[in-house]
């Protein structure tokens, strides 16, 4: 079977391999990956038979390109990252050839002949199964699922661009600092149990003791402006895996939870002791949050020596 | 200039119903207008105020059973008419319960197509409950509609729609002509939430229910329905680190979190 990973990043196609690489052990078949990369130069990534290039275009250009591909090429998968121009792309593809469309996968399981591929629903709080069949296309999350970058050098071709409608008028930078959520190990979240944006001051102490960086809930991005949106975690923000994850002042809406739950261990605090974030945690400490972080602070300062 | 919105009754994931064995209730979880669908009622409100025209509010019941459900999507139906939209049409059947992406498509563009022309469709960018975010797309295909999806604000100017697709790293700035499908983001407005008078307002509006036969549909084939839903069971420790005073506790906790290698001292 011949799989096609798309996206413009080397990275995705490393994340794509590794989905290939888990569906082809899961189910025994053998899968032959050739990559698309639209926009950026097309690196050498080893697993890959062949790997496409084509210019930044629009999703619309994109979805042409790769349709036209599937066709010449009797593609029977076609994988694009999790994201939402990828997201975009492949559901323009899916629709060509009315295929199943699984979006950002997050596993893959087996029970009695048939594999299943399964991805969280409900703001993270079920998993929906789905048969894999074949034609498919599957959004895949990153580093989800590890490659190994292995066996034979690919080739290279260059594809012509298939225009639509879509004009790409212009492609504006994001207000953005340097906050990078979604590689930080530590992160302490703010939420509305802040009452005014100069508190902020201690998470922003409590994050440089743990070498971490400061996120934050919708509201305190969306709607009081207090922290950009580069620090927002929820399914529409950033979605976090880091190591540890201190929720302060954050009731715990599904939405952040969903994008916190990768994380391998999460601390709330919150005067609330109802607040659903208990639920999600491993630590909780049931208290008003400008009585305990100085505390916790200078507890950790004294731990640490510093 | 007409323009068409389309609006989910989701499954409402803050009333998730498991019974003892953790199997999720499906039938016995409330439907609630799924969020980012009142950000495409208020976009579509909005830009009716520059253009004229009407909204027109489309949804199809994707979870059964229908005949308990029908009054659900109704309410559903009814705030989002409380939140400016004119008129609301709805296809409740059986038949296609419980529906995947492509029949809910399907059977949308169906809903569409019969009930008039739309120069603008717009969605929100994912539902609450399925989130697959590829239904925008695929009804754009089946009505031969250009789209964009993840928009945060939106121009109509001369047959034309400028959308700004708010994507992770930057802001794309895309053309395409009308008509034509978008798909919105929870950051294109602040939806208010509809005073007592637009609600008492709702009821007298137009709504209407089809079975899949009155817009001309026989039972479609479901491309990918979901073969099962599990309800994810934390393993989280849930542990409330209790003290004599804060002190107690703070230290309690670092030392967890030492013990657990995500601090070190």
């Amino acid at each position: 079977m011949k799989a096609l990973v798309i996206g413009n990043k080397t990275s995705h196609l490393v994340d794509g391999l590794g989905f290939i690489q888990a569906l082809s052990s899961e189910t025994g078949v053998s899968i032959e990956a050739y990559g698309l990369l639209y926009g950026g130069g097309a690196e050498e990534t080893k697993g890959f038979t062949k790997i496409f290039s084509m210019p930044e275009a629009s999703p619309e250009a994109v979805a042409n390109t790769v349709s036209k591909l599937i066709e010449k090429m009797t593609l029977e998968m076609v994988i694009a990252p999790a994201e939402k121009n990828g997201t975009e792309i492949l559901s323009r593809v899916a629709s060509v050839y009315d295929m199943p469309m699984i979006t950002e996968v997050s596993g893959i399981s087996k029970a009695g002949e048939n594999t299943y591929l399964e991805r969280a629903i409900m703001g993270g709080r079920a998993t929906a199964l789905y048969r894999f069949k074949t034609p498919m296309a599957v959004t895949v999350p990153a580093k989800k699922f590890k490659a190994s970058e292995s066996g034979a050098t690919p080739e290279f071709e260059e594809l012509q661009v298939i225009d639509g409608v879509t004009k790409v008028v212009e492609v504006l930078p994001k207000e953005k600092g340097a906050v990078d959520l979604e590689a930080a190990d530590v992160i302490v979240g703010v939420g509305r149990g802040f009452k005014a944006k100069d508190d902020l001051a201690m998470a922003f102490e409590l994050a440089e003791l743990l070498d971490g960086e400061v996120g934050c809930s919708r509201p305190v991005a969306a709607d009081f402006k207090w922290l950009g949106e580069d620090r927002w975690i929820g399914i529409s923000g950033k979605k976090i895996r880091g190591k540890l994850y201190i929720a302060v002042g954050i009731s715990g809406a599904p939405q952040h939870i969903m994008a916190a739950s990768d994380t391998k261990v999460i601390v709330a605090v919150n005067k609330d002791k109802n607040a659903p974030i208990f639920t999600f945690s491993d630590y909780g400490v049931v208290a008003d949050l400008y009585q305990f972080l100085p505390v916790f602070i200078k507890k950790l300062k004294e731990k640490k020596g510093v | 200039m007409d323009i068409a919105v389309l609006v989910k009754a989701s499954l409402d994931v803050n009333m998730i119903k498991a019974d003892s064995e953790g199997r999720i209730l499906l039938d016995s979880i409330p439907l609630a207008i799924s969020e980012y669908d009142r950000n495409a009622v208020a976009e579509a409100v909005r830009i009716k105020g520059e253009l004229g025209g009407r909204v027109v509010a489309f949804s199809v019941l994707t979870w059964g059973p229908a005949d308990k459900r029908a009054k659900e999507i109704e309410n559903v139906m009814r705030e989002a008419l409380a939140l400016g939209a004119d008129e609301a049409h709805v296809v409740v059947d059986d038949a296609i319960l419980p529906s995947d992406v492509s029949v809910t498509a399907e059977t949308l563009s169906n809903l569409i197509k019969k009930t008039g022309d739309f120069g603008l469709i717009l969605a929100g960018e994912g539902s609450m409950d399925m989130m697959s975010a590829q239904l925008p797309v695929r009804i754009a295909y089946k009505l031969g509609y250009p789209v964009a999806t993840f928009a945060r604000k939106i121009d109509v100017i001369n047959g034309a729609v400028k959308v700004t697709r708010d994507l992770e790293d930057v802001l794309q700035v895309v053309e395409l002509p009308l008509p034509a499908v978008v798909s919105v983001t929870g950051e294109i407005n602040q939806p208010r939430l509809p005073t007592l008078l637009q609600i008492r307002k709702s009821f007298a509006k137009p709504y209407k229910a089809y079975t899949i036969s009155e817009i001309g549909m026989d039972t479609p084939e479901k491309l990918f329905p979901f073969d099962d839903i599990k309800l994810v069971t934390v393993s989280r420790k849930n542990m409330i680190i209790e003290g004599e005073n804060l002190e107690e506790i703070a230290e309690k906790l670092i030392d967890k979190l030492i013990e657990e290698g995500v601090v070190r001292v």
